[in-house]
């Protein structure tokens, strides 16, 4: 490949303003650092590394930007991290559904309560991600009318028209459920669950569509400082939230696979399997990596808001 | 906390803002002119990658500004801000390279333990 092509390719690696401004330049010299033969591994890694960098300080998460930089950063990366932590819920509660069913009457007691304290934190983690979405709404309506709405025109488009294919493959599955035995939605119509994969695969593209055009949003609100530090502490109850709702999840899991081991292994009642089901092994990892993605984030906020205190008024 | 006088709030003298100022004392450069001069003069050899996103940060903050430009390279030249804050940078390096400088002057060589016991 030449120098040439090998800059171009990695010039596009920064957000397009960045490279509207400094891409022509930034060809010109790694073209002049190659000298006509191929461009270091070195310099190359160097361009990628700077590439992301500029991307994450594009969308307001500049690791060593101002103080307010990374408290948002650190906001917007649990709200991404509840985003993934969504997905895993959703794969437990699919896959926890009739646990009590099968489960002896006389052991229900501790699996009832994990679960109905991972129900509550889940409700509670919801209502604090929404509460903190709400109090940046002001600063939203301001961004609009100052004309912000063609920079975050792209991401909200592609997630309200997601939205709307999504409603219309929700009402023609609602539709089509209707018409088929308890049996066959339960995955005995092959077609059935294709297309229910298909629509859980485009429910997970809804939430992820949202989330990216929240953090393209986010990053480019002129936020007060007594905001970010109340979207600060939201942040770390959020991420504290998942921390909890791991720790349900796990308690719940130990607890079925010793009254319930059956369930988990997919089997008749009183047989028993291994409780390392594929299902929640992944979810579980999920739950953890969106946990720490979290963690990491509040942590990231955290730090910054000594700062924003020192800088006084908001 | 402690006041940003900094080019780049940190005042470490192999700071690639710190470093891309320095450069541009002695007059305008473009890219591969600055990285030219750092490795000769800092023995610092700066990615390409470090070296735009420091330019980019410096011109953000108005510290350096782009002097027309020749073919597809453009010079940068140090701003007044610049010049201040290059200023400031210096004057709080050099009060430590003078403190540590006194102060190694006034203490002995520390001694150096051996694997063998001590020294």
């Amino acid at each position: 490949m030449s120098s040439l092509r090998t800059a171009r390719i990695l010039a596009w690696l920064y957000p397009p303003m960045w490279r509207e401004r400094y891409g022509e330049e930034l060809e010109a010299l790694l073209a002049e650092m190659s000298g006509g033969g191929r461009l270091p591994w070195r310099a190359r890694v160097d361009v990628a590394r700077a590439g992301g960098r500029e991307r994450l300080r594009a969308a307001g998460l500049d690791p060593c930007g101002a103080p307010s930089d990374q408290a948002r950063g650190g906001i917007l990366l649990v709200l991404v991290s509840w985003a993934v932590f969504v997905v895993a819920g959703t794969l437990v509660q699919k896959f926890s559904e009739h646990w009590q069913d099968v489960t002896p009457s006389h052991s229900q007691a501790l699996p009832s309560g994990a679960y109905a304290g991972l129900v509550a934190v889940a409700v509670c983690g919801t209502v604090l991600v929404l509460a903190g979405i709400g109090w940046t709404i002001p600063a939203l309506v301001a961004f609009l009318r100052d004309g912000g709405w063609a920079t975050i025109r792209r991401p909200v488009i592609t997630a309200a028209l997601l939205t709307s294919l999504a409603m219309v493959a929700t009402f023609a599955l609602v539709v089509w459920a209707h018409g088929l035995t308890g049996r066959q939605r339960a995955g005995h119509d092959t077609a059935y669950a294709i297309a229910f994969g298909a629509w859980a695969l485009l429910g997970t593209a809804c939430l992820f569509a949202w989330t990216v055009a929240a953090v393209a949003i986010g990053g480019r609100l002129s936020l007060r400082d007594a905001t970010l530090r109340l979207e600060t502490r939201i942040a770390v109850a959020v991420a504290a939230s998942m921390g909890a709702m791991t720790a349900a999840t796990a308690v719940w899991w130990l607890a079925i696979s010793d009254s319930a081991p059956w369930f988990l292994a997919g089997r008749a009642v009183g047989e028993g399997g291994s409780p390392l089901a594929p299902q929640m092994v992944a979810a579980s990892a999920l739950m953890v990596f969106a946990s720490l993605l979290g963690v990491a984030g509040s942590r990231g906020a955290l730090r910054a808001l000594p700062a924003l205190r020192s800088h006084g008024l908001g | 906390m402690k006041p940003k006088t900094g080019a780049g709030g940190r005042d470490r003298p192999n700071d690639p803002t710190v470093l891309i100022l320095t450069s541009l004392a002695s007059g305008p450069k473009h890219g591969y002119g600055l990285l030219q001069d750092i490795e000769a003069f800092a023995g610092v050899q700066l990615g390409p990658g470090t070296l735009y996103g420091a330019i980019s940060r410096l011109e953000d903050r108005g510290l350096i500004e782009a002097v027309g430009a020749a073919g597809r390279r453009r010079p940068y030249r140090l701003s007044r801000a610049g010049a201040d804050v290059l200023d400031a940078t210096l004057t709080g390096m050099r009060a430590i390279v003078d403190e540590g400088t006194a102060r190694r002057a006034r203490s002995p060589a520390p001694r150096v333990a051996t694997a063998g016991g001590p020294a």
